[in-house]
């Protein structure tokens, strides 16, 4: 372990990486002394959509299977998470991964009718797959229909078990770890054999075939851990926001869109895009929120409106993201896993 | 056991609101056939139209059936420009690229107007907006009734250009074969143009409709926006009249649904339905065509 550590601090990423992860860990402290709760929150988000922008590029940019549905996940997983803990007293804990197992049991269902769709109707299907689930949702009693599902305020002594703390701080850590959980498993699975399958699918689906691969089973292995992770997801937003709706957290725009967004704007060619992606768009976002739009409700939208700005932008000038583009302006190490941009 | 004049009345009503929905569609449909891009954000350009006649209504007192033109106008120059600064670059671009770019542009429109217009629910109260007339158990609000003849109206000046002007003839030639039509002398960068305006145009005429019976907010692109799309993928991707014929169906099996099953239900028919048609022809009701 200790060699295997030595090792990567000799590796320029690592060192990269490691200076990262020691900022990561010191934050929140640094909020927390200062009294700063909304960079807790919005810290908090970003490593949320980090984790769910992550889970969705193996899907996307691995795969090429452009998915609008991801509330859906993020949905069931936030869902799971809260039934488990309202109705079966289940801590958290566990509930998070519960919920992210229900979310790939969910997608691994979905796969099925779904793959047999390509490129932008595979897209389509997807939003109308997520207002299908909202709909649902909304009319179930068993999860509170349209009102949807608080949990209660616990006492002191079970909060490590209910997981409720007051701000952000302690669940900047929970996202912190769950991220870490995710470089762990998707570094090695996009670096196996199994990565490259995927992007041999996305770059020519019949040519895969051909050669044997079988691309129904390796987008269905994509599927898995892309909807785990967002359904892991959507477990830290129930733990933290205490509060499930069909509204919120089926949202087309709010959380599939918003995902997409932090995707694109990252790099779908880039392993580590989505997280600089959710790093560069929930900061402005939140802070036009919270500063302007909360301030003079009469402007709400306004957030969204500046997102589509930067998508626009992102779209048109750079449509290979911020860190292809910091490639290709030279400022960054060419990655080996970089195919060609797809042309379809 | 649900009485036959109630079918009756949900089949008429059907009817009406499909016609609008049938405007929304062809607009989509246009787009989607003559330049193969997906306008995520053609909900969106009819909900501006609606807000053209709301302001018009409200500041200038001008009868909604009055400012058809006026929101087909403004939306076309309003399509024209994002033809020009966006769709333009990105027709060759990769499909996410495509898809994202109209997705922004969606984000703009709704949120923009939104913030400009605030967030709240908007109504017309035209002075006809009460009066129904009723042809034995069956009852009709004159608004509705209004609408259906405008968008049948407009469904058919729509075909008459197309059959008979030059511009509509070359709009059909570039959607068949873009390069063959470049070749024989069409200026295709400015039927992209024409088209996309016309599409959205034709939309935003929806949008005018809707607003003198129901109410409108900056938001209420998106759920016309779905149907657009269940009408042009049952009604034959890229086809224009198709998508009329099957906005209309889509309205009636909306509504007659919506007595059987719960009404919050009825919009998971329609979703499942179209989850249902891609699915029959995976690679699109075209067959063979893909991209």
């Amino acid at each position: 372990m200790l060699q295997f550590i030595k090792e990567g601090l000799r590796d320029r990423n690592g060192q990269y990486f490691a200076i990262v992860a020691a900022v990561m860990l010191v934050a929140p402290l640094i909020f927390w002394k200062l009294d700063l709760p909304f960079a807790a929150n919005a810290m908090l988000l970003c490593l949320m959509f980090s984790i769910m922008a992550m889970a969705w590029n193996l899907l996307e940019g691995y795969t090429g299977q452009l998915s609008f549905g991801h509330a859906v996940f993020f949905g069931v997983g936030a869902y799971t998470t809260m039934i488990l803990m309202l109705y079966y007293r289940v801590t958290p804990w566990v509930g998070i991964f519960v919920g992210g197992l229900v979310a790939a049991l969910v997608g691994l269902a979905l796969g099925v009718p779904l793959f047999r769709l390509r490129s932008h109707w595979f897209a389509l299907a997807t939003i109308a797959v997520g207002e299908i689930f909202k709909l649902i949702f909304i009319s179930w009693d068993y999860v509170g229909g349209s009102a949807g599902l608080q949990s209660p305020i616990v006492p002191e002594e079970q909060k490590l078990y209910y997981l409720q703390y007051a701000g952000s701080y302690v669940y900047i850590y929970l996202a912190l770890g769950l991220l870490g959980l995710e470089l762990l498993i998707m570094y090695p699975l996009v670096k196996s054999r199994i990565g490259y399958y995927l992007q041999a699918i996305r770059e020519d689906e019949d040519a895969a075939m051909s050669l044997g691969i079988n691309p129904f089973k390796y987008k269905m292995v994509a599927m898995f851990f892309s909807a785990l992770f967002t359904g892991i997801g959507g477990g830290i937003y129930t733990v933290r926001f205490r509060f499930v709706d069909p509204f919120a957290v089926f949202d087309l725009i709010s959380v599939s869109v918003y995902i997409t967004i932090a995707g694109i704007l990252g790099g779908i060619y880039s392993f580590i895009g989505p997280i600089v992606g959710s790093f560069v768009f929930v900061p402005i976002s939140e802070y036009v929120r919270v500063y302007i739009v909360s301030r003079f409700p009469r402007f709400y939208g306004l957030h969204v409106f500046v997102l589509g700005v930067i998508l626009l932008a992102i779209s048109l000038l750079a449509p290979e993201g911020i860190m292809g583009w910091l490639e290709k302006k030279g400022y960054l190490r060419k990655r080996e896993e970089t195919g060609e941009v797809r042309k379809e | 056991m649900i009485g036959l004049d109630y079918v009756a009345n949900a089949v008429v009503s059907g009817i009406l609101i499909g016609s609008v929905y049938s405007l929304v569609g062809m607009g989509l449909a246009l787009i989607w056939g003559i330049m193969d891009v997906i306008n995520f954000a053609q909900g969106d350009y009819m909900m501006l139209g609606a807000f053209v006649t709301y302001w018009a209504f409200t500041l200038a007192g001008v009868d909604p059936l009055l400012s058809v033109p006026l929101s087909f106008l403004v939306t076309f120059a309003l399509g024209v420009l994002t033809q020009r600064v966006v769709i333009e670059r990105v027709l060759d671009a990769p499909m996410v690229s495509q898809i994202t770019a109209t997705f922004a542009v969606l984000l703009m429109i709704r949120y923009g107007a939104e913030a400009a217009f605030g967030p709240y629910t908007k109504r017309i109260y035209v002075t006809y907006a009460d009066v129904i007339y009723r042809f034995g158990t069956i009852s009709l609000q004159l608004p509705r009734l209004i609408a259906f003849f405008v968008s049948l109206g407009v469904a058919v000046a729509f075909y008459v250009f197309l059959k008979t002007t030059y511009t509509g003839v070359a709009l059909r030639a570039v959607s068949q074969n873009r390069m063959a039509a470049y070749l024989m002398g069409i200026n295709v960068r400015k039927m992209y143009w024409i088209a996309f305006g016309i599409g959205v145009g034709i939309s935003a005429v929806g949008g005018t409709l809707v607003a003198t019976f129901l109410p409108i907010h900056p938001e209420m692109g998106g759920f016309y926006a779905l149907i657009a799309f269940i009408v042009v993928v049952f009604g034959g991707f890229g086809s224009v009249f198709g998508a009329y014929i099957s906005g209309i169906i889509i309205g009636v099996t909306e509504s007659v649904s919506a007595l059987f099953i719960s009404p919050s239900l009825k919009d998971v028919v329609a979703f499942l339905l179209f989850i249902a048609i891609i699915l029959v022809k995976p690679t699109g009701l075209f067959g063979t065509e893909q991209r």
